[in-house]
């Protein structure tokens, strides 16, 4: 693979408490460009938080996070951003009744070239065209129309808009929070193709999810969390979902393992 | 899937064409329309067309297109600013207060020695206290995150009663009648200036809520103000800027208050700001943010100036206008209920 590059994401150390909940205890996370991570864990593994200290949406109390080997600032989103990591956040981040290619370039607006782009007008023939090419890059032939308010969309559009946004955003990681998360099947499935185009374009994805079959079909690599804590960090094609659900749940040295249904 | 054909569309012009049509805009325009050949029939030998009457139209609007304009975008923004006619009274006081001092007294004649100096200090008063107070209004909905209809419930108890306390509850006397002659009651091309100066300003805050990223922020939060923290909108910059422009829109149509009246109004401005809130959310702006029109505010201005108008030029009480606009108000937010949307 990759190996001989730095990795893309090396957070180390991350500690984070919320009052006297100790959230997370020692998080840590490599992905290399090109390598979809699986990030699995039980409801209050610490999952969230873990990715909230990456995406600098929380302050660690403690750890490192490294891009390309360079510190990167914590506790800022800008400065995450910044580093090239985009998220895609669990109930997204869009705002419904702007438009598609709106969504895609809000806070990173197209500007018409010259003086007027200096007094601060909107190039939004070259944001519309824009938006089309990046989702015909992605392979993303679900929609009709970039001008549409993103209100309009079936939950499997949005997510797959989501994710077009971070892509176009993230210079080198992109994080999914439960990018599948109340989607029917052929909408999930759009989402992993999405994916899939995502890791192709040479990107690190860190994907959240609890749909353990989809997360064996996409990850090279699933990282266990439990109890603020990683658990586990091996390759995909190691594991089948039985082992992974005993490693959530810290029953790892069960013999019962083998049994677990698959 | 397999299909190599583009699967996305821009609409077509005609598909523009027609969503215009549709618009709440084109609807405002056939009321108003309505409004004008309803009158003038009814009217007395048909005088509510006439060019003084229109005039007179244009001339009490200006104020109301201004804070209409700063509704807009606090709206849209998915605020409320209820403090905006305690804006344009308090701007207009100090304004008044302002051109009184620098002026000085009156000549003989009635001249004032320097009423020239004393209108331009006056306006930059007037401009100056809407926009702090519309500073303090974002300052205090952003840091201490206080619901805006409570934070400007508040403030537009302050300012009216700063406003009192400043003139003891009496109205401005003695300011140079220049600043009806030289602005107010003057016109280009048989449009009154105020009228003229709150169009520059309108066209120019419709292209920043449409055309830049100023305005598209202010949306996103409107739309989903966590939606837009995570795209990277800073919300905290946008929900202040939306406060500061309507606070200066409320500054400036205090100071055209003065231009109208050579003197403070500070009574008469009770229904001012429902006014304002109607003919924006009349206009199509959304009341939960996220849509917003100010050529749609801006064209519903004219229905309640026009009623009012109206109502006096065929002997009805102008009492009627504001059951009028109220009834108005509930029609049009029902019928854009009604187109779905």
């Amino acid at each position: 693979m990759t190996d001989r590059q730095p990795p893309v994401l090396r957070a180390t150390g991350l500690a984070k408490s919320f009052g006297h909940v100790q959230a997370l205890r020692h998080g840590e996370l490599t992905v290399h460009a090109g390598e979809v991570v699986a990030l699995v864990g039980d409801n209050g593994a610490g999952k969230s938080t873990l990715i909230s200290c990456i995406s600098g949406t929380h302050l660690p109390d403690a750890g490192e996070v490294r891009v390309d080997d360079r510190p990167m600032p914590l506790g800022s989103i800008k400065a995450a951003m910044e580093h090239g990591i985009a998220t895609v956040y669990q109930g997204l981040a869009m705002a419904p009744d702007l438009s598609v290619a709106e969504n895609l370039f809000l806070s990173c607006e197209l500007r018409r070239p010259g003086l007027l782009g200096r007094l601060g007008l909107l190039d939004k023939k070259a944001m519309r065209e824009r938006a089309w090419e990046l989702m015909d890059s992605l392979g993303i032939t679900t929609l009709q129309d970039v001008t549409l308010p993103v209100g309009d969309l079936s939950g499997g559009q949005r997510q797959v808009v989501a994710v077009a946004r971070a892509v176009s955003r993230a210079g080198r990681l992109v994080i999914m929070d439960e990018p599948t998360a109340a989607l029917g099947a052929r909408q999930s499935q759009m989402v992993i193709e999405t994916i899939r185009a995502t890791r192709d374009r040479g990107l690190g994805v860190v994907l959240i999810s609890h749909d353990l079959p989809r997360v064996l079909e996409v990850a090279d690599r699933i990282v266990v969390m439990r109890l603020g804590r990683v658990v586990a960090d091996v390759p995909a094609r190691d594991l089948k979902i039985g082992q992974i659900v005993a490693l959530m749940l810290g029953e790892q040295n069960d013999p019962r393992e083998e049994s677990l249904p698959a | 899937m397999t299909a190599t054909q583009p699967t996305l569309r821009a609409p077509s012009n005609r598909a523009r064409a027609g969503a215009l049509i549709r618009s709440t805009p084109a609807y405002i325009v056939v009321a108003l329309v309505a409004l004008v050949v309803v009158f003038t029939i009814i009217s007395p030998e048909g005088r509510f067309l006439d060019a003084t009457n229109l005039q007179a139209v244009g001339r009490n609007s200006a104020g109301l297109v201004l804070l209409a304009v700063g509704l807009t975008f606090v709206l849209g923004a998915g605020h409320i600013d209820l403090s905006v006619g305690a804006t344009l009274v308090l701007s207009s006081v100090v304004a008044g207060t302002v051109a009184v001092d620098i002026a000085g007294p009156p000549s003989a004649s009635g001249a004032f020695p320097s009423a020239g100096p004393a209108i331009a200090v006056a306006a930059l008063a007037a401009v100056v206290v809407g926009g702090i107070a519309g500073l303090v209004n974002g300052l205090l909905v952003t840091k201490l995150k206080v619901n805006s209809f409570v934070v400007t419930l508040g403030t537009m108890g302050v300012a009216t009663g700063t406003a009192q306390v400043l003139t003891n509850g009496s109205n401005v006397a003695g300011i140079p009648p220049d600043v009806q002659t030289s602005f107010g009651l003057n016109s280009v091309a048989g449009i009154p200036l105020p009228l003229v100066l709150a169009v520059v300003v309108a066209l120019v805050a419709g292209v920043v809520l449409s055309q830049t990223s100023a305005g598209r922020h202010a949306l996103a939060i409107g739309s989903s103000s966590d939606g837009a923290m995570r795209a990277g909108v800073n919300v905290q910059r946008s929900t202040i800027a939306v406060f500061v422009i309507s606070g200066l829109m409320a500054g400036i149509a205090g100071f055209l208050d003065i231009t109208r009246f050579g003197t403070t109004a500070i009574s008469g401005h009770e229904t001012t700001m429902l006014q304002a809130l109607s003919a924006v959310i009349i206009g199509g702006t959304s009341l939960f943010g996220g849509r917003a029109s100010v050529l749609g505010s801006v064209l519903a201005t004219f229905i309640p100036t026009m009623l009012l108008a109206g109502f006096v030029m065929v002997g009805v009480s102008s009492f009627y206008q504001n059951i009028a606009i109220g009834a108005v108000l509930i029609i049009a937010v029902w019928l854009d209920q009604l187109r779905g949307k």
